[in-house]
């Protein structure tokens, strides 16, 4: 296998794009969504310790500014995990995409009439959550209802994205073109998967968005079916996870061996690895819903099943990138059998928070085989085990990886030095130890009988056997407020204040590994098996969730 | 396709555990009985005097076992009994080792039940008849939360069940 290069070897390239700096119009398009996607993040994550004084026992302190519980939860699900992350993705894939084909996007216009939907998509859906007329959470089950302006908001931030994705594929369909016989660089591979896995899984909530809230909430329908709009949710609402973790696994897969200056151990399984994500992450969302009434037993075992065969490229990656590091680590000099580790750059912010957070993301993968065991499932469904799982996947590998990403981008992006890399360092270690001590306090509590999204604030009941752990909980918020400050401090002071030139180059190579295997591009063959296993794994539940003697039943309820 | 004989034998080792685990759920459910609710019946949550959900209550079926029928809806769990806690939430008694089904709707919107420290965890849906069995082997009082969120007292949505020893 060839060596990835560190950097773009021919001067053409460099002059193209600059590896300390961006072109103007670049800047502008994706500085714009990672600036969304900052805002939108900033409330969400103060928010975070807020609940968790809120939830703790010994302090049940009102939240600021947003009084009411679920309103700031609501905030905090929408903007975090729906917000923040398709901003930032749609930002760094156009990044990726770009650098590593060296052209420039099918249309920039395009790109810009895309941010502008999501934008509107975000006032609107803001606008309906600030004056509490939307206190939905970010899952939003029927016959809960909001201010129509929450659900037509969240169509078109996932309308916007469709066209984002669209970008990028015609990006990617005119080098094919320019490039026969060429294998894509992994990272463009990765991207052009990842927003095919994401088209076709969000049709699932854009069809329960627009023929059934919408409707609703504008009084066009009057009544509705729970049951399947749950199952249409959820047919979107796994994936959706891949879609944040995706551009965490091209970090690593891609960015980290160069930054290491090693190649990737095996190129070609991390396509395998990207190929099945796409194809089997959606046909396995009925292991959200193993306690649902309507859904039938035999689904649900099914829908088990394939979720550990999506663990496999999960576990691939663990062994891949681990012989990556590790080759990094006796590349450094390290010896023994763990010694290795401990010549990674320890105090490089870049590269702490990605590790870092592939060891949460470890934790965060076992517990999810621990939710995927359909029986083990009663035991832990909607405890707080389960944020306390997401927070390792979620707030752990993805949010520290994409930390990570932003401690070279933005820099590149605003022209600067990270404004202080010990700050950095200290921010990745501090929201180490809090969300580590946080998805174990509520994992803790919710074994012992602690219900999730509930305002213990306000319960007239609380049990001796969780309380402690949820007290654990605000230690754990006060941890991460820190970390929290620290990213503020360094992400203000890198976009306005800090001098001198960046440091990092982008770690993006434009060349596939030769002997990168082409066969690996057969989308059209892919997007068929994901068609397919849909019909055979989402049908029958679909079918046997419908009324089709009564059609729906229900009526709204607005949650004000 | 090039794969390297330590990440084969990886490969092969993963495999394996994620089987032993299934194996060992398929097991879980078929030996012993740990089941998931299942598509039973439609109900419509509007007009639920016209069905079994107009008389919550526990129906003895002889032989230790039981049935309860319950309305969910904003903010309690109406389980036809006449005994309150301070609260003023529901008390619902059983006698130990009774196995209990319960049969559960929603009068409004979505809800959730789940009997700490035993196998009960369901969704209550509006439009569906949520079913499980339980068997209560330890005398005790539980607390029965109502787990999805449902709206300002979601909280406080919540009875208890007594399980009472025979002798006493």
């Amino acid at each position: 296998m060839q060596a990835v290069s560190p950097a773009p070897k021919s001067e053409a390239n460099i002059l193209t794009f600059p590896r300390l700096g961006m072109l103007s119009s670049e800047r502008a398009l994706i500085g714009a969504h990672i600036l969304v996607a900052l805002l939108a993040i900033s409330i969400g994550l103060l928010l975070g310790p807020a609940q968790a004084y809120r939830r703790a026992p010994a302090l049940q302190w009102e939240i600021p500014v947003f009084s009411y519980y679920y309103q700031a939860l609501t905030l905090h699900g929408v903007l975090n995990a729906l917000v923040f992350t398709t901003f930032f993705i749609v930002g760094f894939s156009y990044f990726v995409v770009q650098r590593s084909l060296q052209r420039a996007l099918a249309s920039v216009t395009v790109g810009w009439i895309a941010w502008v939907l999501m934008f509107i998509g975000v006032v609107l859906a803001g606008f309906a959550m600030l004056t509490g007329q939307a206190n939905v959470l970010y899952t939003f089950y029927a016959p809960m209802l909001a201010h129509w302006t929450f659900y037509l908001g969240l169509a078109l931030v996932i309308v916007g994205s469709w066209v984002a994705g669209g970008n990028i594929f015609v990006t990617y369909m005119m080098w094919r073109r320019a490039n026969p016989g060429k294998a894509v660089p992994l990272a463009v591979f990765a991207t052009v998967a990842n927003f095919i896995m994401w088209i076709s899984a969000s049709l699932g909530v854009a069809i329960e968005v627009l023929t059934m809230l919408l409707p609703l909430s504008l009084g066009i329908v009057q009544t509705t079916d729970p049951q399947v709009s749950r199952i249409l949710f959820w047919f979107f609402g796994h994936p959706l996870v891949y879609f944040w973790l995706l551009p965490a696994y091209t970090s690593w897969y891609t960015m980290m061996p160069i930054q290491f200056k090693v190649p990737v151990f095996s190129d070609t399984l991390a396509r395998v690895a990207f190929i099945m994500i796409m194809i089997i992450s959606i046909p396995i969302g009925v292991h959200h819903l193993f306690v649902d009434p309507g859904v039938s037993e035999v689904a649900k075992v099914m829908h088990s099943l394939l979720t550990f065969v999506v663990s496999v490229p999960s576990f691939l990656t663990a062994f891949n990138i681990a012989a990556t590091l590790e080759r990094a680590g006796r590349a450094r000099g390290g010896t023994g059998l763990l010694g290795w580790m401990l010549k990674l750059e320890w105090g490089n912010p870049v590269m702490v928070s990605q590790v870092l957070g592939m060891m949460m993301f470890i934790i965060g993968g076992v517990t999810g085989l621990m939710n995927a065991s359909f029986t083990l499932n009663i035991a832990l469904h909607n405890t707080t085990w389960v944020p306390g799982h997401f927070h390792t996947t979620l707030a752990g590998g993805v949010f520290m990886t994409y930390m990570g990403i932003l401690y070279w981008m933005l820099p590149i992006m605003r022209g600067r030095k990270l404004f202080s890399r010990p700050l950095a360092t200290a921010q990745a270690y501090t929201w180490f130890i809090g969300m580590l001590l946080f998805g174990i306090s509520m994992g803790r509590a919710g074994l012992e009988g602690a219900a999730r999204r509930t305002d213990v604030g306000s319960a007239q009941v609380i049990s001796e056997y969780w309380a402690p752990w949820l007290n654990v909980t605000a230690i754990a918020g006060t941890i991460l407020l820190i970390s929290v400050v620290l990213l503020f401090i360094v992400v203000i002071g890198t976009w306005f204040f800090s001098k001198g030139d960046p440091e990092d180059p982008a770690p993006i190579t434009t060349v596939a590994p030769s002997g990168a295997p082409l066969w690996t591009e057969r989308w059209s063959l892919w997007i068929a098996l994901i068609v397919i296993s849909n019909v055979v794994m989402w049908g029958p539940v679909l079918l046997e969730g419908l009324n089709f003697v009564n059609g729906f039943w229900s009526v709204g309820y607005p949650m004000n | 396709m090039h794969i390297d004989r330590l990440e084969r034998n990886y490969l092969i080792a993963v495999a394996l555990v994620l089987g032993v685990f299934f194996a060992a759920l398929i097991a879980g459910a078929l030996v012993f009985g740990v089941r998931l609710p299942t598509a039973t019946a439609f109900v419509n949550p509007l007009a639920l005097a016209d069905t079994q959900f107009a008389n919550p209550g526990l129906r003895d079926l002889g032989d230790g076992k039981y049935e309860a029928v319950i309305v969910a809806g904003m903010w309690r769990f109406q389980v036809g009994t006449n005994e309150f806690s301070e609260t003023g939430h529901e008390i619902m008694r059983v006698p130990v080792n009774s196995q209990v089904t319960f049969n559960i709707t929603s009068r409004d919107i979505t809800h959730g039940f789940m009997i700490e420290f035993h196998n009960a965890n369901m969704e209550i849906v509006p439009g569906q008849v949520a079913r499980q069995t339980v068997t209560f082997r330890r005398p005790g009082e539980y607390h029965v939360q109502c787990h999805e969120y449902c709206g300002r007292d979601h909280a406080n949505m919540f009875f208890t069940i007594i399980v009472e020893d025979a002798a006493a």
